[in-house]
């Protein structure tokens, strides 16, 4: 069932170049976080998601310092190693201090144009819409000039209703997940979610639909199984869900970033835009790196828990983001305190080890169980 | 290190400052990061603190590792800023030279430093569960804009209404242009101060310029402040017009990019006087004296959201690399340093593409340490002091 997933996920430059031929479209690298796609496919190209990979580092070595995260080196040594010759522009947004500064530090290595979603974190509308709109203008016009093609309402209104799709087939995937815990094994559940990162909307989009009827024929497995929900702001490296696999715990539910944090957004409201970017990248779920006190992570995650009847919540912390790091020691007591048992473990996206891993989920499970 | 005059003034005003800030009952406090536009707090009669300044206190106390510790034993990482780790364990348990901070009664932070100050002062917020008010100054990829401008200055204009609502009080315009008016004097004679690291030999040292950095920081704004800097101006120029250098025999004249490192102050003080190397120019201490260079006394909200925005780390990298050269050019530098802080992100990510395009553009040596301005943990002597040993050489070389 999930065999064309696999494929995509363990051949990405072969399929990212196939398509881009197929379709005739520059291929765009997109930087983390909730930049909306939806523009870039307005425009003409095709958008694929740059998430951090499984390199291990060599050259980015000489660029940037061991305590930056392995999503930027990873996706930086790609370029470096002339693995992302596909992609004609990178679409960043500005989550992050690393991130900012890494775009810098593209524009004065490689000749290939970028964008940045400048997003505002004022909690003054005025001086939000004010700021937004002209950063929305300059991440079209750089767009444009990326694919030669002019970002019209029609083309805006189609791209918005294609990566609606997919993310609304995305959530029932979601949905079935939770409810018939253990039919989906956790590491297929993120191939399917990570291969969308790189495929054209009408073509995921086909592959989830066919994968959704065949799963909704099958019952829920039997038998007394762990639940719990996972936060961090990538789900990578995926060689982790084995373990979780072979342990028996169903991950039912997540917070990531890439993750239900994007899949839960709903569709780029085009006609007012600046309205609609803000609502796309504040909504529905909070996330670590978007100060908005108005939707407050730690009722949130609590919630989040509880509805999907979770033992526990493990924290999948990639080393050195702080925007993560900062809030898992009140969020982990905040668990706590309602009774949701809650920890953590460290990760490098280039890792190949993962016995320490395997020990502190282990520690967990025992723990919960009990 | 130079032991100027105006040195016990400075620790007066700093005193006093703490002791009024520990003992205040009618001035609420706010913290505030360093980039924030603290001139419409001393208006409004609140009291402004600062974390960071305090961090960097107990980093050159050598508190700052037990503070650091404490931090990381209820889960902070170490991977978050050291400035951040070190006043949760100076909250936690009111350790450090003066036993922790007052309690804050709100926050006002700037996204102008980094964007690391927000998931700071979120921590503090929910502790104290105080407002927190965020003047977002973005990052200046391609300069400054009329978007940023306005952006920032439709803020202030927020950030004025919301003090109105906290305090009570309206809004005292004459009060405020005469905030403006010291804390303008202040950093204009900071600003005179650093370029008389131009003469030769320079009459201080960066690392002193560090020290004499807290009351631009902390009280800009008060009269006590420009006329601080008013007396050490003129004994900082009166050293210059007599030729009298910080260090005996000043051979080599660098720069210091990035923080310091506050718990090694001392220790490289005298490294780089045993080596005759000078410097006389710091990235960091700069980052208060363009105050000024904005100021439209017509429209003293633009003027201060162009300075609050032109922070030298809030801009990319062309710039940086441009100003970098510059200096080297204008203080007669024959070489620069780079510190590589693992706490600062923003200061410290594409140092290395930065120092071999410096280097191109300028002909001149540029060296890069691996440090922390706060933790002790991540440095190590001897690593440091063999790399600036070749550094030195290297200057020797290209002389
Ligand atoms: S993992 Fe964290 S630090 Fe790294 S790019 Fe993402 S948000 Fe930034
Ligand atoms: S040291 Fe760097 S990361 Fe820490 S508060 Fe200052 S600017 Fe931000």
């Amino acid at each position: 069932m999930f065999e064309p997933f696999y494929e995509v996920v363990f051949n990405v430059s072969k399929n990212i170049t196939e398509n881009k031929t197929a379709l005739g479209r520059p291929v765009i690298g997109v930087m983390p976080a909730f930049f909306p796609m939806e523009l870039i496919d307005a425009a003409g190209g095709y958008p694929v998601q740059l998430w951090g990979n499984n390199l291990s580092l060599g050259k980015s070595d000489a660029y940037l310092q061991a305590f930056s995260c392995s999503v930027a080196r990873s996706v930086l040594e790609l370029e470096l190693i002339e693995g992302a010759r596909m992609v004609e522009g990178y679409a960043f947004t500005s989550i992050c201090d690393t991130l900012i500064n890494l775009r810098e530090l593209y524009r004065r290595l490689f000749p290939k144009p970028t964008v940045e979603l400048s997003i505002p974190i004022t909690r003054t509308d005025e001086a939000r819409r004010i700021y937004l709109k002209s950063v929305i203008a300059s991440v079209i016009s750089g767009l444009e000039d990326i694919t030669g093609t002019k970002v019209t309402s029609e083309s805006l209104t189609k791209a918005s209703s294609l990566h609606a799709r997919t993310r609304e087939l995305q959530r029932q995937l979601y949905y079935i997940r939770a409810e018939k815990s253990g039919l989906i094994k956790n590491y297929d559940f993120y191939v399917t979610i990570k291969a969308g990162f790189f495929l054209p909307r009408s073509v995921y989009n086909q592959m989830l639909e066919d994968l959704l009827e065949k799963l909704d024929k099958l019952p829920q497995p039997k038998g007394k199984r762990t639940k719990i929900v996972l936060s961090g702001m990538v789900f990578d490296p995926i060689e982790i869900y084995k373990i979780f696999d072979d342990l028996n715990i169903d991950i039912v539910d997540d917070d990531f970033a890439n993750g239900w944090r994007t899949v839960s957004k709903g569709p780029l409201e085009v006609a007012d835009i600046v309205e609609g970017v803000t609502s796309y990248v504040f909504n529905p779920a909070p996330c670590c790196c978007l100060y908005n006190p108005d939707n407050d992570r730690h009722p949130y995650l609590v919630d989040k828990a509880k509805k999907a009847g979770a033992e526990g919540v493990l924290f999948w912390y990639i080393k050195f983001c702080e925007p993560d790091a900062f809030d898992r020691p009140q969020l982990i007591q905040r668990l706590k305190d309602e009774g949701i048992p809650a920890s953590f473990f460290d990760v490098e996206l280039s890792m190949t080890n993962f016995d320490a891993i395997k020990t502190r989920i282990d520690a967990f499970s025992e723990m919960i169980k009990g | 290190m130079t032991e100027f005059q105006a040195a016990s003034k400075m620790r007066e005003l700093m005193t006093e400052y703490y002791i009024e800030a520990k003992t205040t009952k009618e001035k609420p406090i706010a913290w505030v990061t360093s980039g924030a536009p603290v001139e419409f707090l001393y208006t409004m009669d609140v009291l402004p603190i600062y974390p960071e300044n305090h961090s960097a206190m107990c980093g050159a106390a050598h508190k700052s590792l037990e503070l650091i510790e404490a931090a990381e034993a209820v889960g902070f990482s170490p991977d978050i800023c050291s400035y951040a780790r070190t006043d949760f364990g100076a909250d936690m348990t009111k350790g450090g030279p003066i036993q922790g901070l007052p309690a804050p009664d709100m926050l006002l932070c700037s996204t102008n430093i980094c964007k690391t100050v927000i998931k700071w002062y979120e921590v503090v917020a929910r502790n104290y569960n105080v407002p927190l008010f965020i003047v977002d100054t973005p990052f200046m990829h391609d300069g400054l804009t009329r978007d940023l401008i306005d952006y920032t200055t439709t803020q202030f204009k927020n950030l004025e209404e919301f003090l109105t609502g906290f305090t009570g009080r309206s809004f005292d315009l004459d009060r405020f242009e005469e905030v403006l008016k010291f804390s303008l004097e202040a950093a204009n004679y900071w600003k005179k101060i650093l370029q008389l690291g131009k003469t030769k030999p320079s009459p201080f040292n960066s690392q002193d310029t560090f020290i004499h950095l807290a009351p631009i920081v902390t009280l800009r704004g008060t009269q006590k402040c420009a006329d601080y800097y008013k007396i050490l101006y003129e004994e900082i120029r009166d050293l210059a017009a007599k030729k009298v250098g910080s260090i005996p025999k000043e051979k080599y004249r660098t720069l210091w990019d990035n923080l310091p490192i506050w718990f090694k102050l001392r220790r490289l003080a005298e490294f780089f006087e045993d080596k005759k190397c000078a410097l006389v120019v710091a990235t960091y201490t700069n980052s208060w004296g363009g105050l000024g260079d904005d100021y439209d006394p017509k429209n003293p909200y633009e003027g201060l959201a162009k300075a609050y925005l032109s922070v030298y780390i809030n801009s990319g990298f062309e710039h940086r690399i441009n100003y970098l050269a510059s200096l080297i050019d204008e203080y007669s530098l024959t070489g620069f340093i780079l510190h590589s802080d693992r706490s600062c992100k923003p200061y410290s990510i594409g140092m290395y593409r930065m120092q071999e395009e410096v280097t191109r553009l300028t002909g001149k040596p540029g060296v890069i340490i691996e440090g922390d301005m706060c933790d002790p943990r991540v440095y190590s002597d001897a690593q440091t002091e063999t790399r600036l040993e070749a550094f030195i050489e290297s200057m020797e070389d290209s002389e």
